[in-house]
This record gives structure tokens, sequence and C-alpha cells, in this order.
């Protein structure tokens, strides 16, 4: 049964629900008092052992020689191969876990498909789902030993139950009359979804693909950790040898090249909003919009006209 | 073509259909009704009494409750007959984010599989409805009224043998209307089509309908044209 909804209620809902998850979380502290050196215990450990980043992960190694000429020495640096192939990583294992992910999430979307192939979809994609990556990494380098071949089959077993769980949540939202003009029309299954699903649901589609492209950037410094690959091994090497500025250096990087995501993200589905109020940055505003969204974020955000 | 003629088949037929969503509620019956080529066909009455939902069945959307349907000789909702039912539902149906030409290519892919004759058909449909210098203009971008025309414009890209218009006359000035009921109402006269149309103007319906359906208590009653009965006043 449908029941209309207000803000009154939404409001009231969410304030029980939080109250609850403080009674749940009130039940698992049994020390509360552990909380008032924290922030102090952290300032120390900032301070002392994370800042200032030590930037010289970015200075070529020692071995093996490096041949790049000045000013691409960073090239040769174990932060630049390390985040070069996660990236590689990342990206090959999105456009796999995409193309697997769609077929899959057009099957599990209910008002595409019959319930019997619906719900074996979601099955499917919720197994793939119920590991996280890293479970799925170590599983892989057991499988078939350490390296990036590894990283990337987790990865896109992972990206597969998330993005086919995103996609088919998302083309589910669809307004039903293109859906039912190209029903009527006789349009098959499959010209229904590249000529109504794709093109009315690529704002998603780009925005959830893009995501995960980030996520399994991000996952990339943890899967890294068991062999698999990319930055997270050096990560790892730091971590153990307790150079935490070192570690702080590469954090930065990572987040630097999230943030450069997001901004790629946005220029890709602003050819697809609804009211046009994103207005499609130039290639030079993506490379250089950092800067200026540092300074003043909304200066990104342009009305179209 | 003379309509109800003895050796012409008809692109239509209802026969004992009861319509609605829930079998213990139907919303209409119609015991008897079938459209012949060439037929333009209005429906009229209060609101919410089931007209879309009569089109949507006649579209194979909703499964009838009981009784048979039949779109050119075949089934529904068993066997829909690719590309002969053209459908431009009360939303229109467009996909919002593609061009026009993309919305109309989809009429014209449900017509016909060859490429070359689906894209004379899609620059036909466009130029009939003047949206020449729209056809890379995505729809959420365009009035009301030009995305009346588009929808417009695909089923007759498509080229379908029943047409199913679910107040596709709304929302336009008087010069559009009169284009686009002049275009659908050849379409139908020359390619020996049929159209069957939900509309709430009764004045309207009269003129361009050869044969007016009126949803009253139920039950559909039909009047013909010219007929005293088309006179009622709903």
């Amino acid at each position: 049964m449908r029941v209309s909804i207000d803000s009154g209620i939404l409001t009231k809902s969410f304030l029980c629900i939080l109250m609850l998850a403080f009674l749940v979380l009130n039940g698992m502290v049994s020390d509360w008092g552990r909380l008032t050196g924290g922030f102090g215990n952290l300032k120390n450990f900032f301070y002392q052992s994370l800042w200032p980043p030590d930037w010289s992960v970015l200075e070529p190694q020692v071995y093996p020689v490096c041949t790049a000429r000045y000013p691409f020495e960073f090239t040769c640096s174990t932060a630049w191969i390390g985040v070069i192939e996660t990236i590689k990583i990342a990206f090959v294992a999105t456009v796999f876990g995409m193309a697997l992910s769609f077929p899959l999430s057009l099957a599990a979307a209910r008002n595409l498909s019959p319930g019997w192939l619906s719900f074996s979809s979601r099955f499917i994609l919720s197994a793939f789902r119920s590991l996280p990556s890293l479970i799925w990494a170590i599983f892989f380098v057991i499988l078939i030993g350490m390296g990036p071949l590894s990283g990337v089959l987790a990865m896109t077993v992972y990206t597969v139950g998330y993005l086919g769980k995103l996609w088919y949540e998302a083309i589910e939202g669809l307004s039903k009359t293109p859906l039912e003009a190209a029903q009527a029309m006789g349009l098959s299954q499959y010209e229904t979804a590249l000529s109504v699903v794709v093109p009315e649901s690529a704002n998603e589609l780009i925005s959830h693909s893009i995501f995960l492209f980030e996520y399994n950037f991000r996952s990339g410094t943890i899967i890294g950790i068991v062999g698999a690959g990319g930055i997270g091994y050096y990560i790892d090497l730091y971590l153990r040898f307790l150079q935490y500025d070192k570690v702080v250096a590469y954090l930065l990087i990572i987040f630097l090249v999230v943030l450069i995501i997001d901004f790629i993200s946005i220029y890709a589905r602003s050819f697809f909003t609804e009211d046009d109020d994103l207005k499609a940055p130039s290639w030079f505003e993506v490379i250089y919009g950092l800067g200026r969204a540092a300074s003043n974020p909304s200066s990104f955000y342009r009305g179209r006209r | 073509m003379q309509a109800g003629s003895f050796f012409v088949q008809p692109i239509l037929v209802l026969k004992d259909v009861v319509i609605g969503y829930d079998s213990s509620d139907p919303l209409v019956k119609v015991p008897d009704l079938q459209v012949f080529p060439g037929e333009i066909i209005a429906i009229a009455g209060p609101s919410g009494i089931g007209k879309s939902t009569l089109l949507r069945t006649i579209a194979g959307l909703v499964s009838p409750i009981s009784g048979t349907l039949e779109v050119c000789g075949k089934t529904l909702p068993e066997s829909p007959p690719r590309g002969h039912l053209g459908y431009v539902p009360q939303k229109l149906g467009l996909v919002r984010h593609a061009s026009v030409r993309h919305n109309v290519d989809q009429g014209a892919r449900a017509g016909t599989r060859l490429r070359k004759e689906r894209n004379e058909r899609s620059t036909g449909a466009i130029e009939q409805m003047g949206l020449t210098d729209k056809s890379r203009e995505p729809i959420r971008r365009l009035s009301g009224g030009q995305q009346r025309r588009v929808a417009t414009a695909r089923t007759l890209a498509q080229r379908p043998r029943l047409i199913l218009a679910d107040e596709f006359l709304s929302e336009l000035d008087e010069e559009t209307l009169s284009s686009v009921l002049e275009a659908v109402t050849n379409y139908v006269r020359e390619n020996d089509a049929c159209l069957i149309v939900v509309e709430h103007d009764i004045t309207r319906a009269k003129m361009m309908a050869d044969k007016l359906l009126v949803i009253d208590d139920g039950r559909v009653n039909p009047f013909i044209k010219g007929t005293k009965a088309l006179e009622v006043n709903i």
C-alpha cells in the first residue's frame, strides 16, 4: 500500500531512527571517558609523525635508473608509478564491470524483466556484492598469484555487484511512459534498452560508473596491501616502516586524483542534467578548475544561459 | 475505404472485453467494437471513467479482465503486432534527454528494419511537423507544443495501421493544432490506417471523428457521426 509522505512525518521518523542509533551505540560502548584524551593523542600523532608530508615519494627511485628527462623525472617515482598502476587497474576493472553490469541490471530491473529473471539476476548481483573487494583480492591472489591481474579481477567482480545494483535501481526509477510507448510500438527489449533506458538514465549511469571508478581507485590503495598491485603496495611498505609522513603524501596524492575524477564526473554528467543548470565546463576548466574550486567552490557551477 | 464494408478486414476487434485493473471492480465493458481502415474514432467521457485505460488496453499495456482483443489479426497482449500499433500517451512518452531525431527514429525503427528507409521516414516526419531546425535539440529544451509535435512525428515515422492517441492535441496553439491534425488525418485516410483518440474537448472530438465512443456508466456507447445521438451532451 502506498502512503502519502509529508515532511513532518519524515522528520519525526528520522529523529526516531537517529535516537535508536544513539541507543545502539550506547549499548556497544562501555567507557565514554576514552573519548576525552582522543583529540590530544591525534594532535600529537599529527604533528610528530604525519605533518609535514614527505614529498620525497615524488622523487625518482634509485633503481631502476630513471631515463626520463627534466621536468618529467617524477614519472620514475613510486608515487607516480603506484598511482598510474592503480588508475589502470581501476579503469580496466570499471570498464569490464560496466560491460557485465549492463545486461545484468537490465535483467534485474522489475520494470523491464519478468519476476523470475529479475530475482535470479539480483541473486547474482548480491552474491558478487556480499564480499568486499579486499576479500575478493585475497581470493584472486590465492587463485592466480600476486600482481595487477588479481586486482583487476577482484575489482571487476565487486564492480559488477555494486554497479549492477545502482544501475537497476536507476532504471527502475525511470518514467514508465517512454518504456510503455516503446513497448506499444513493438520495440524489442534490446531496442528499448538502447533507445530509451540508456539515454533516459544516462545521468545516473555515468555518475554511478565514475563513482565506481573513483571507488575502485580508492580501494586500489587497500587491495595493494594484499599484493594485488597498485599504490597500496607502497603505502603498506611505508606503514610497516612507520614512515607515516610518506603515507600522508600518498594519501594527499590519492585525494587529488579523486578530486580530478569528481570534476570529470561533473563534466560528463553536465550533458544529461534535466534543467541545464550545470554548465558543461571545457576541458581547460576541468584541468585548471581545482585551484578555482579550492578558493571558491561555487565558481564551477554557472548557469548555461 | 468504406468503413464496415463486407470485404474489408477490421484493424481492431474488441469482443466482450471487460477493462480495468481489478476484476472485482471493472472500469469499462465493450460488448462489440470493430474499427475499419480509414476510420477516426474519438473516445469521450468524464475524467477518471477509464478512457485512458481503454486506450492502454488496446495498446497491449494492460491485460483485459476478460474478452478478446485483436489488432491486425493478432491477439493482444499475447502476440503484439510489431510496428502496426502507434501509441501517443498523454505524457507523450518521449525520451527527454535524447534529441528530436532520436525520438522520431525510435518510431521509424519500430516500423522498418531497413536503415535507409528508416532515415527517410524520420527526415520526412520531422519536416512534416516543422521540426527540421530542432532535430538535434534534446526534448527537455522544447516547449509542450513542440514536444507534442515530436510525438506525432514519431508515430508518423512508424507508419502504423492503428494510431492510439491520448489527448495528443492539447497544449497546441490553433495554427499548430490544425497542421498536426491535418497531417494525422491525411495519413489515416491515405494509408487506410485508423486513429483512436481520447479527447476531452467534445467539440473537437465531434469535428475530427467519424465515430464517437462515449463511456458512460461503465459501458461504451457508440454514436455515428451525423446521427442525433452524436449531439449527446456529456
